[in-house]
């Protein structure tokens, strides 16, 4: 009798990615067992079960692998042995659906939101989600920033009407606790990173907007300011934002000059920090 | 094999030499890189590979194809293949005999076929529609494998022979592969070799595995090992000088050191010609 491809595929792919191993499985559903038996041959060095739990460990291994170094500090501030579990849970809740093994681990934050494990660690979805951030800009869309020196170029009559958008490799991150604080203490000892007292490892259960972006081939992220936190979103649109509509707006809670040279010190520091694009501000 | 001419001796490219490998420091005749590493859509990665790729003839090889699951083939996936070949022009493209998704699920890994005239034609029809988009024809890999399914009809190099044939594609062969799927399957290496088409060979895969005492496991973490030297000797002395690629994933040594270890291959070429 000829045995479809689709239902081998089906038998072996629920084995393989199962919570439970296959010996295990097999060990108490005889059923199982004999399915097992029937589809794979085994002998006197390996059982067919043994043999297909070779796939369900590399299964497993390899994008445990990879999530532990895509997030070094969640894996820091849980140990080892609660991530597996984490781990373990998510692959079942949120199989990967993308082709690159670097997408596999796209969906933990969210998922660590809703985990125990996040119960009496209510920040550490954040902590999570500043780790994906940090790597997907690292891969995201190339953009040639506007240098402080282009900048202080334009002439100043051309300045009100010029569109300030941030470069596409960013992330603005709004949270409820103080991650920045938490990222720099879990750095590695290679890191070359002021390490934070130990003190400060709890976070604090304060709004934080963190803007993280990538400058050549180094990420970066920092708090933002009050008046940061509250531009960065509408500066991330595709439009940006006029330099006259970020002074009036900071017109109204200062004066016409202080809010001038707000704008200025604003304007500058993101192109000093490589956060602008140079194509809007060309435009 | 024609469309897949003789690059020399390469290494796959990997992040701890991508700046020297960019910076031409790298004594190969090509680099290999793994295709889902640059389906990005900036930063880094393509940085590197557009500067690897005005120095040297890239190869971009595949793990996510999944060219045997009974899932439909993936749009997106080929999409970004066929706009990164459009940039990066490489000199072939190529991907595994396995499949590694089910039910939209992607596993990253290489599962096994079971070697059945049903797979045989589900295979081949779908790597005959990925030659037509991409326009060109590609390599297929032997993979290694751990389990043999009980329905197979044919042994696997009777399968790739016939796959090869129907889908018009060429054959990766990886050395190794062969190597460590005969030892775990107890079949021999050099009836796997002789038994696949001389003229459907485009390129030889080399790499380092784990004896784990009841099997080998391919984990690229170990110098190619004198056997597989032996075994490639043979495979040189059957297909005759092919692209050869040595592949190191783990425990991955200095650029120099694995350089040299890949031109082996070239010493081997030589002598063989030679004899």
């Amino acid at each position: 009798m000829s045995v479809r491809l689709a239902d081998t595929q089906a038998r072996f792919h629920a084995l393989v990615t199962a919570r439970e191993d296959v010996a295990a499985i097999a060990g108490r559903d005889t059923a199982a067992r004999g399915a097992v038996d029937a589809m794979v041959v085994g002998d006197e060095r390996l059982s067919a079960v043994e043999r297909l739990d070779l796939y369900a460990t590399m299964y497993f291994v390899r994008i445990h692998d990879v999530l532990r170094d895509e997030y070094a500090r969640t894996i820091a501030l849980l140990g080892g042995e609660a991530f597996h579990a984490l781990v373990t849970d998510y692959l079942q809740a949120c199989p990967p659906a993308h082709p690159s093994l670097r997408e596999a681990g796209a969906r933990l934050p969210g998922f660590v939101a809703g985990h125990a494990l996040a119960s009496d660690r209510p920040w550490l979805a954040e902590l999570a989600r500043l780790e994906r951030a940090r790597l997907e800009v690292f891969d995201g869309p190339d953009a040639t920033p506007v240098s402080l020196a282009a900048l202080r170029a334009i002439a100043p009559e051309r300045f009100g009407a010029l569109r300030l958008s941030l470069i596409p490799a960013h992330r603005v991150l709004a949270n409820r606790f103080t991650i920045a604080p938490l990222w720099r203490a879990q750095a590695p000892e290679d890191a070359a990173l002021p390490r934070e007292a130990p003190g400060t490892l709890q976070p604090r259960e304060a709004r934080e907007v963190l803007i993280v972006w990538r400058g050549d081939v180094d990420v970066f992220h920092r708090a933002a300011d009050d008046d940061e936190a509250r531009w960065f979103p509408r500066l991330a649109d595709s439009g940006g934002v006029a330099f006259e509509t970020l002074c009036a707006a900071l017109a109204e809670t200062r004066d016409d000059a202080a809010a001038a040279a707000r704008a200025f010190e604003l304007v500058a520091r993101w192109a000093g920090e490589g956060l602008l694009r140079a194509d809007a501000i060309a435009g | 094999m024609q469309g897949f001419p003789h690059l020399g001796t390469g290494i796959g490219l990997r992040p701890p030499h991508y700046a020297d490998v960019a910076a031409g420091r790298a004594r190969v005749d090509w680099l290999e890189v793994i295709t889902e590493n640059f389906l990005v859509e900036g930063g880094n990665p393509r940085r590197v590979l557009r500067a690897v790729r005005e120095r040297y003839p890239v190869v971009l090889h595949g793990v996510s194809m999944s060219l045997g699951s009974v899932d439909p083939l993936d749009d997106r996936y080929l999409d970004g293949l066929t706009a990164l070949a459009r940039e990066i022009q490489p000199a072939w493209i190529s991907d595994h005999l396995c499949w590694s998704s089910f039910g939209g699920h992607s596993a990253h890994d290489l599962w096994p076929l079971p070697y059945t005239e049903e797979a045989l034609r589900h295979v081949a029809a779908r790597i005959a529609r990925v030659q037509e988009r991409l326009g060109r024809r590609i390599l297929i890999e032997n993979v290694s494998s751990y389990l043999t399914f009980r329905h197979s009809t044919m042994t696997e190099w009777e399968f790739l022979s016939a796959l090869t044939k129907e889908a018009d594609c060429g054959l990766l062969l990886d050395v190794n592969n062969v190597f460590v799927s005969a030892r775990n399957h107890g079949f021999d290496p050099i009836a796997f070799i002789d038994g696949v088409p001389r003229e459907r060979v485009g390129q030889f895969h080399l790499a380092g595995h784990s004896d784990k005492g009841t099997h080998l496991l391919d984990t690229h973490d170990h110098p190619v090992c004198d056997e597989v030297w032996t075994l490639y000797r043979h495979a040189v002395r059957r297909f005759g000088a092919q692209a050869t690629l040595l592949e190191r994933d783990d425990d991955i040594p200095s650029l120099d050191d694995l350089v040299a270890e890949a031109r082996r291959a070239a010493d081997v070429v030589a002598a063989t010609e030679a004899a």
